[in-house]
Order: structure tokens, then C-alpha cells, then sequence
């Protein structure tokens, strides 16, 4: 494996033990998650469209990975170092997944998406590393890696969506050479963004909620357990 | 490789910061000012502008509100200086507003218009551009008016209002607009008829004025103020008329942030105003004063894990100060309470939230409304307004942004701007702005 690989794997099992999807209250999210189906998460607006390329280079559009299934899609770049964004998105992430491996409602009716904002850096061959993690649980909901051909392809998913991402004035920034707001979007079968996370919201049991109030709104699943 | 190598290392620091918790991390931030939405991409640095939504005043300049520009970058040559002021032609009752989580726009809301006018503030922070303006708002949320505050969340604003379309009293909402501008909900504060499940139903008043969240513990609290009829309304002939002065606000509500569900009513006499959460990770409470009652109140979680509030100190003469607004150090120790009735600005040591001491005062003007605070507590800016129809009159009317140092124990003036000499207006809310933008 190479090294950036055992580092992120590393940080996302970390992200793993810390945070677990279904664990209970912590020093960060000191609350009981609600239950499922007992609010409602209103339209912010739809999730947009746009050229994508898969972990094997085959060109997509992206609303094939936004519609069907209830989606969490998370922007992301490899060479980010910030504890509080990339690798702990992923890291949420990882355990969406490995919940969804446990439970074959969540397997599937949800879908996981991790989509570079970097396409110079984050070629598919890179994001097939990534994808590479996730294949090890055949059972759990898909997780695709995505990245763009060019800059041309990303800006106007990155515009709609609302994913702000600039060039730090100093690029050996240990953070890494991108400053971005950390953003989830929690995407309902239709195509519709649902909820927004960032840093202080994005606690696995609340997109875990969050997505199973989606399921059963949708009522594509009455095995969900309410947790 | 060598980058490779870097990020193994940089992992291995992610992964003891993952320790710290993020909390924590929000909270080491060193820049910004303290009273700031904890979603908000912060300043890295000291704040180099001063943004302050300022309300037009007939026949001052074009009379219209604008978004006034202070340089406030150290060594500038217009250091204390107005560097741009953006028109936007008309009133509105111009008087708070706020960031988009990533910091790219600022919102301005007007009480009377229910207008929320968008400023991109990122292509150049010291000259923002007025991009857009939201002037469906009432129909849009379903009769809330009055908006008031705008509260950074995760690719979209809550902005708490004050009144309602209807019968222009304090019953109101809370509404939520996606960062693009889009109506996305709309949150009616509970009332005694419509309680929606809430515990302390029976004080339940339905106002609205502040709306913050303390994400750690899952929590909004609301604070309550008056409708358009009293705050459109000149003060004196209001403060005599005794039915409109039983429409004021005298409830604090707790929610459930996530699922905006209102849990809990405080009764809270004498209208509270800003809320003011604790940023140490450890200080489950939050500040509030009330405006008519001249009292810091707490709202705080006990040891079963419930919340409650009490009243915790007298701000000044028990007879009234007007309280308006406070502002709580980045260490949660010393909290700056302005007080429009006199002028000043008291000083409280609020270590023991529960027994709050004041420790200093002064007189920074004629009439005194906003304070903004910079993180490293050094930095403490000033406004004068209230609103159009409750500013003082005659040689009291003084409309001022006054910036001080304080050195721990007094404060010290650095610039003082007559913003009726430069021909703006009243200034109201204070933001600051810089070109060093971090995540």
C-alpha cells in the first residue's frame, strides 16, 4: 500500500474507533441522535449535474450517483491534512459504510460518494486506491470515488452545490494546499439536497438518522431499525 | 514521495488533533471577533475592516441605509478611516446581519422593509458589492417579518425575526434560506395556543429576536424582543402606552437544534436580547440580557443534564440602564455588557457564571447599542444606534463607531468616527472582514 494510503487508512480507522456511527454520545456531540421518521428534513435545493469520472476512468454523469438511492456525498481532496475536514469526512464515511455492511436495508437504499474538487492530483487511478478500502466490504452500500476530467468539469458541480474551494497563499501549508469549507450533502432518492454538514454537525449518528428518516419518508424499507 | 512521507506525518498529527476534538479546535482559533456564529470559515489574523450596517437618516447625505467600510488593518494609512460605503437606496431599518458559513457573502436585514440585501464580500473585502436582494421574504416564510440576525449554519442561514405579517406583533419565526439565497423553512416560535409539545407552555409568548446554536450539546436558544407596531414605533409615546408596552417580549426558548424542535420556555421578564454561548468545550451555558429588566441572566445546563435559566446579576441602576447589547470574551471570563440608557459600557468577571461581579464601567457615548469584540480581547468596537424611532434626540442623538483597546482593566480609546459628520447615518451592527479567510 502506499504510504498516503496507510496514512489514510490509518486516520479513517482512528475516525472509526472515535466516532462510530452508531456509538453513543461524545465529548464532541454530547446529545442523544433523534430518532429516525420523527422530523423532517425540508428541500434546500437540488443536487446538481455534471461530467464526473468513475475510480476507472469511465465518464459518468453525476446525477446517476445522486438519484435511486438515499446519497451521502462528501467533497474531498487527497492531499488534505486538516483533522477537522477531508480525512474526517472520510473517516464518517468509512462508518456509514461499515453500518451499512450490518444492515441490509441501509445496504441497500443508501450510497456513498467521495468526489474530488483536486483532478490534477486525484486522477481515477488515485481514487481507485481509495475505492480499494471500501471493496472490502462486498455486502455494505456502494461507495464511489469520483473525480473530474478537468477544472472546467468540476467548477460548475463545485458552484452549484456550494462547495467553496480556493489556492492557500502559502502552498506548503502542513494543511494541506487547499482551503476549503468542509461540506457533506445528505441527497434523497429524487435528487434533492436534504441536509448540509460541516465541522460540529457532521456526527455519524445524525446522518445515520438523517438517512434512515429519509428511507422510511421514502418508504422503501419498513425492515429499518429504529436506533 | 516526499510529499507522500508529509502526509504521513501530517496524519499522524490529524490523528491526535482528532483527540482534541473539534470543539476545541473551533475554539483555538486565534482571530475573529467571539460573538460570531461557530460555523462561520474565520479570520486568520486580526480583522482589517470594520463592517457596519448603518440606517439612513432623511436628509443626512442621500439618506438612504448603507454598508459603511473601516480599515481597521494595523500600519494601514486609513487606519480608523470609512474606505467605502455602499448605498443601497432607501430605508429599511437597517440593523443586523451576518456572514454565509463560508464567509463569502454578508446578509443585511431591514426591520421595517423585511428586505435582506446580499453582499459578495470575497472578490474584494473592502470594497463588498451588493449582489442580490431577498424582497419576498413575508411571502416567502409564510407571514414572518421583521428579520433580523443572520446565522451562518452549513450552506445556509437561520435568520430569527421579530414580527409577523399579520397582526405585527412579536408573534414570529424563525426562517432558514439556503447560502443561494433560496427559501428552504420556516420555524414558528411555540405560543400558548399552539405549544407544539414544549415544557413551560404556559409562558410561551411566541417571540423572536436572537437565534444561536451551541452545536456540541445539539442546542438552539432563542431570546425574545417586540413586533414592527412597538419597534416602528416612537419610544417615549411607546413607553406610556401601557397595553403596548405588555407586548414585549419575556421568553427564552430552548430547541432541539437538529430535528428544530422548541423544548423548553424560560420566563424571562424584561425582554432578552443577544445570546452569548461559552466557547470553552466544558461551559454548557449561555449570556443574555435583558433589556427593560437590567439583568444578565444565565442559561445553563445542570448536573441531571437539564436546562434551566436564572437571573445572575443587576446591570447598574435597578431603575433601567437598557441593556442591549453584550459581548463574552473568547475565555469566557470577562463579558462587555453596553448600556443604552447611559452610555456605558460595564465590564462584568463572569469566571463564576452563576455569580457574575462588575468590575469596570465606562461612559463611551450619549446613547450606546453594539459591541464587537476581537478574539485575542484586545480590540473592542462601538455603535451608537438602537433603532430609528428609540434613538435619543437633540445633542444625545450622537451616532458614532468608537474603537478602544482594552488592557485587561480599562479601556483605552484608539479612533472615534461622527458618522453623522461623514453624512451615513445611525450605525448599527459591527462585522469584521479581512482578505485572510481560513476554513
Amino acid at each position: 500500500m502506499k504510504p498516503y494510503l496507510t496514512a489514510i487508512a490509518f486516520v479513517v480507522g482512528v475516525a472509526t474507533s472515535i466516532f462510530g456511527a452508531e456509538a453513543s454520545r461524545s465529548a464532541e456531540y454530547d446529545y442523544d441522535a433523534p430518532e429516525p421518521g420523527t422530523y423532517t428534513l425540508p428541500i434546500i435545493k437540488p443536487a446538481a449535474d455534471g461530467n464526473v469520472l468513475d475510480s476507472t476512468g469511465t465518464p459518468l454523469l453525476l446525477r446517476d450517483l445522486t438519484h435511486g438511492r438515499v446519497t451521502v456525498m462528501s467533497f474531498i481532496y487527497t492531499r488534505c491534512a486538516s483533522a477537522v475536514a477531508c480525512p474526517y469526512a472520510t473517516g464518517v464515511l468509512r462508518q456509514l459504510h461499515e453500518s451499512s455492511a450490518e444492515d441490509p436495508a441501509l445496504a441497500k437504499g443508501l450510497r456513498l460518494v467521495s468526489m474530488s474538487f483536486d483532478p490534477s492530483t486525484d486522477t481515477p487511478r488515485r481514487m481507485a486506491e481509495y475505492a480499494a478500502l471500501a471493496d472490502r466490504q462486498p455486502s455494505a452500500a456502494p461507495w464511489k470515488f469520483i473525480t473530474t476530467r478537468s477544472q472546467a468539469d468540476l467548477q460548475p458541480i463545485l458552484e452549484a452545490f456550494g462547495q467553496t474551494v480556493d489556492k492557500r497563499k502559502n502552498p506548503s501549508n502542513p494543511l494541506g494546499p487547499l482551503n476549503h469549507v468542509l461540506r457533506v450533502y445528505l441527497i434523497d432518492r429524487d435528487g434533492n439536497i436534504r441536509n448540509i454538514y460541516s465541522s460540529g454537525t457532521l456526527d455519524p449518528r445524525l446522518v445515520l438518522a438523517d438517512v434512515r428518516t429519509l428511507l422510511l419518508e421514502a418508504g422503501v424499507s419498513k425492515q429499518i431499525t429504529r436506533k | 514521495m516526499r510529499h507522500c512521507i508529509r502526509e504521513k506525518l501530517v496524519a499522524g498529527a490529524c490523528i491526535v488533533s482528532m483527540g482534541i476534538g473539534l470543539a476545541t479546535l473551533i475554539s483555538n482559533a486565534r482571530a475573529d471577533e467571539t460573538c460570531s456564529s461557530p460555523y462561520l470559515a474565520r479570520i486568520e489574523g486580526q480583522e482589517e475592516f470594520v463592517y457596519v450596517w448603518t440606517l439612513g437618516v432623511e436628509g443626512l447625505g442621500d439618506g438612504s441605509d448603507k454598508l459603511v467600510v473601516v480599515d481597521v488593518k494595523p500600519g494601514s494609512p486609513h487606519y480608523g478611516e470609512v474606505i467605502h460605503s455602499v448605498s443601497v437606496s432607501g430605508r429599511n431599518e437597517a440593523h443586523h446581519g451576518g456572514f454565509t458559513d463560508d464567509r463569502r457573502q454578508l446578509w443585511l436585514s431591514g426591520l421595517e422593509s423585511s428586505k435582506i440585501l446580499i453582499f459578495d464580500v470575497h472578490t474584494d473585502p473592502a470594497h463588498p458589492k451588493h449582489i442580490k436582494t431577498i424582497d419576498n421574504f413575508e411571502k416567502a416564510s409564510g407571514g414572518a417579518i421583521g428579520p433580523h440576525g443572520v446565522y451562518a449554519l452549513p450552506g445556509r442561514v437561520l435568520i430569527p425575526c421579530l414580527s409577523n405579517a399579520k397582526d405585527k406583533t412579536g408573534r414570529t419565526a424563525i426562517v432558514e434560506y439556503s447560502n443561494e439565497g433560496k427559501y428552504i423553512a420556516t420555524h414558528w416560535l411555540p405560543t400558548k395556543a399552539e405549544p407544539r409539545g414544549v415544557e413551560g407552555a404556559e409562558f410561551a409568548d411566541g417571540y423572536g429576536y436572537d437565534a444561536r446554536v451551541l452545536p456540541r450539546k445539539n442546542v438552539l436558544l432563542t431570546t425574545s424582543f417586540t413586533g414592527w407596531k412597538n419597534y416602528m414605533r416612537d419610544f417615549s409615546s411607546l413607553a406610556g402606552d401601557a397595553e403596548a408596552m405588555k407586548q414585549m417580549g419575556s421568553t427564552m426558548v430552548i430547541w432541539n437544534f437538529h430535528t428544530r424542535t422548541p423544548k423548553k420556555v424560560f420566563q424571562v421578564p424584561g425582554v432578552p436580547l443577544e445570546v452569548r454561548w461559552a466557547w470553552d468545550p466544558e461551559h454548557n451555558y449561555a449570556f443574555t440580557a435583558t433589556a427593560l429588566g437590567s439583568k444578565l441572566w444565565l442559561c445553563y445546563e445542570d448536573k441531571k443534564g437539564n436546562w434551566q435559566a436564572e437571573s445572575v446579576a443587576q446591570i447598574g441602576d435597578p431603575a433601567g440602564v437598557l441593556p442591549a447589547d453584550i459581548s463574552l470574551s473568547a475565555d469566557d471570563k470577562t463579558l462587555f455588557v453596553d448600556c443604552f440608557g447611559d452610555g456605558k459600557c460595564r465590564v462584568f468577571d463572569v469566571s463564576d457564571p452563576h455569580h457574575p461581579r462588575q468590575t469596570y464601567e465606562k461612559k463611551v457615548g450619549r446613547q450606546l447599542n453594539m459591541v464587537s469584540q476581537s478574539w485575542d480581547g484586545k480590540r473592542l468596537y462601538f455603535t451608537s444606534s438602537l433603532l430609528e424611532h428609540w434613538d435619543k434626540s437633540g445633542a444625545d442623538n450622537e451616532q458614532f463607531l468608537r474603537a478602544y483597546a482594552w488592557n485587561g482593566k480599562s479601556l483605552e480609546p484608539k479612533f472615534d468616527l461622527d458618522f453623522t459628520a461623514l453624512k451615513l447615518g445611525r450605525p448599527h451592527h459591527m462585522l469584521f472582514g479581512s482578505t485572510n479567510i481560513g476554513n
